[in-house]
């Protein structure tokens, strides 16, 4: 026989052994009538005195339990694994029958209300924990800020709220809103309003001082704050999104009024979420922004396209670096000739990469036209512009070419001057390449430069390379490690004898490319000036444009 | 002192009285380059009296227009502190590169106090310097 510590301490009635013991028990026969209670029972269910039966006295689950023993027994229910529980007067309890000799159930109830908030937290937790890891990766597998609010408001709803609306921060007097309904998709509007009319909302979008999330009365919501046909508003809550230092945007949750308002935990809950979604939305902005000024910069810096100026014939390609740093460090310009001047190409190469060589680019390339009226004097000209470029913080610098150009009968004469810079290559019409004969000092990095300017004629059919050292020091080959270097160089350009300049360029461009196959490499950039070959009209001066020579 | 190879430069620094060595191990370029400005600088602003700043280059791999930048901005530095910069052991690629960048004399003439006693580079520092042989000072 089972045995109880009660049972031998209280020494009870050999037939109902329970009747101290700490918990409630019924004694339920095969009718479904009351045989016995305990005191415990007594104080639960006051109703239930021995003789009436179950149905009457107990909650209909106890009930509906009862009869599911009498028909599979105690272990045979269906899903008994969980066992019987429900609620009798306000708490929780776990009902564990046992069945006797006669058919009769002794129905144990346990409390377990305790046990049960408990498990609902966890459940709640884990739930929010899970929410919060969607939300994080689904914030920040984007990285555009319209994608971003989207996704924002709608997380928002799923879990917290019947509306939410993300707010971008203020540009001007417009305000930019998703707005998502629960079940809904988010919708952009934008409102000409001003968000310090709505309590805590201009704080809020100004990102600093941080401020919690602040209640709104919804009386006082404006209208455009609460979507429409979403009903009697209950409770609006205002959450800043923090930024990484820049304000991130606003989330207004609104519940309607017949959902629960916001308890402590949701509040901590939204705050989480609130941060991921900063988060996320700071670094999507900071994004847009450096891609904005890359565009920008790269439109400004891309080179020219060529053509034939003033009877001289330019072609020019340039091949940026594949690296992430989008805006390489070469440049090449055209300036064409003013009354009676010649042409100026200039062609360099900024040290560095990234954002810094491509301001270092921008500064070199606009000095350089502001100095054009002094394109006669090329050392003038470099002093002027190492004096320009320099500069305490760093010692970048720039290696360039500069190039006159000018039509004389069907011949061009060129000035050429290298600041630092590989040499120009002379292509002469029987294949000898030369090495024009000029040297100086880079610029922007020491205080005195000087430099050597070599003057060279080109006949008609010949033409002067200019290039930027990515070309010559691209490493590949049938090697995979060998640089293309200077003497590879000139024997290719040796065999372009008599072509076109943007033949050439292309050639040049094409057997780098070639030696790289798909390694990394620098930016190359490649300029020909070329001597028309076949040049009618000698007599006429070298400012004729072509459009005489039909 | 050696800094870790993830950097691909070694430095290894030898102190003797008013002068300090320091060895260049890997390739100076854009990644490592500030490496070495920033010991430079290191030892020019806690060492007041040094007179000498020698920096080995015989280990030297590739050098990019990052690394000449550092090299430039070291000689800017020691002209400031009236330290005189030794680069020695050049690599053939090192000069080729000073040479063709035209700061071969102001990289390796005779500093602030110094005569002309480096005079094996003469020749080239004509040839580089037509208007201006007291370029550097």
């Amino acid at each position: 026989m089972d045995h109880t510590r009660a049972r031998t301490i209280a020494k009870p009635d050999a037939e109902f052994p329970w009747g101290t013991a700490p918990y409630p028990v019924l004694v339920v026969d095969i009718d479904g009538a009351l045989v016995q209670r305990n005191e415990a029972a007594a104080v639960l269910l006051p109703h239930a005195a021995p003789g009436t039966t179950l149905v009457d006295v107990a909650p209909a689950w106890l009930a509906a339990a009862h009869r599911t023993v009498l028909r599979f027994g105690p272990h045979g229910a269906p899903e008994a694994d969980p066992g019987p529980s429900g609620v009798i007067g306000g708490r929780r309890f776990e009902a564990h029958p046992s069945v006797r000799d006669d058919g009769a159930v002794a129905w144990w109830l346990v409390d377990d209300t305790d046990h049960q908030l408990v498990r609902d937290a966890l459940h709640m937790e884990r739930k929010r924990t899970a929410f919060l890891a969607e939300a994080s990766s689904a914030l920040l597998s984007t990285l555009n800020v319209g994608r971003c609010m989207d996704v924002t408001a709608q997380m928002a709803v799923e879990c917290l709220a019947d509306a939410a609306l993300a707010i971008a921060p203020a540009h001007g007097r417009r305000l930019s809103v998703v707005t998502c309904l629960r079940g809904g998709v988010p919708e952009l509007s934008h409102h000409s309003v001003d968000p310090d009319d709505v309590p805590g909302l201009g704080e809020a979008l100004r990102g600093f001082p941080p401020v919690p999330a602040r209640w709104i009365d919804p009386s006082t919501a404006p209208q455009w704050l609460v979507p429409e046909g979403f009903g009697p508003v209950g409770s609006i809550v205002i959450t800043p999104l923090p930024g990484h230092g820049v304000p991130a945007g606003a989330l207004v949750l609104l519940r309607r009024a017949k959902t629960d308002s916001f308890s402590d935990e949701e509040e901590v809950f939204a705050r989480l979420f609130a941060a991921r979604a900063g988060a996320a939305l700071s670094a999507a902005r900071l994004y847009a922004e450096q891609s904005a000024i890359t565009e920008v910069l790269m439109r400004e810096l891309l080179p020219p396209t060529l053509r034939q100026v003033a009877g001289v014939d330019f072609a020019g390609r340039y091949r940026p670096s594949a690296d992430h740093e989008r805006i390489g460090g070469d440049f090449y310009d055209v300036h064409p000739a003013t009354e009676g001047d010649a042409a100026l190409v200039t062609l360099g190469d900024v040290c560095g990469k990234g954002l810094e060589a491509a301001v270092l680019t921008g500064k070199v390339r606009s000095t350089l036209h502001a100095l054009l009226p002094l394109a006669d004097d090329h050392q003038r000209m470099l002093s002027l512009l190492n004096t320009a470029l320099l500069n305490s913080h760093h010692a970048r610098f720039a290696t360039l070419v500069l190039a006159s150009a000018e039509l004389r009968g069907n011949e061009v004469d060129l000035k050429l001057t290298s600041a630092g810079h590989p040499p120009p290559l002379i292509i002469r019409g029987d294949g000898t390449v030369e090495e024009a004969d000029t040297r100086g000092t880079l610029v922007g990095a020491i205080p005195e430069i000087s430099a050597r300017t070599a003057a060279v004629t080109l006949a008609p059919g010949e033409c002067c390379v200019l290039y930027t050292d990515g070309i010559t020091e691209a490493r590949g080959g049938p090697m995979g490690d060998v640089l293309f270097g200077d003497e590879r160089l000139k024997r290719a350009l040796s065999a372009c004898a008599g072509m076109t300049a943007e033949g050439i360029v292309d050639h040049v461009q094409m057997l780098a490319a070639q030696w790289l196959g798909d390694r990394r490499h620098d930016d190359m950039a490649v300029v020909v000036i070329a001597a028309p070959r076949t040049h009618h009209l000698s007599a006429v001066n070298g400012h004729t444009r072509g459009r005489f020579t039909g | 002192m050696t800094t870790p190879p993830p950097d691909h430069l070694r430095l290894t620094r030898v102190d003797t009285g008013d002068r300090v060595r320091i060895e260049l191990d890997g390739d100076l370029d854009h990644d490592t380059a500030d490496l070495l400005v920033n010991e430079a600088t290191a030892q020019l602003s806690t060492r007041p009296g040094l007179g000498h700043l020698h920096l080995h280059c015989g280990g030297l791999g590739t050098i990019d227009s990052m690394g000449l930048s550092a090299l430039l901005m070291i000689s800017r530095r020691t002209a400031a502190a009236e330290v005189r910069l030794h680069l020695e052991d050049r690599p053939a690629n090192l000069d080729q590169l000073l040479r063709l960048t035209g700061t071969f004399d102001h990289l390796t003439a005779p500093s602030p106090t110094g005569a002309a006693e480096d005079s094996t580079h003469e020749e080239e520092a004509t040839v580089f310097r037509p208007h201006r042989p007291d370029a550097g000072t």
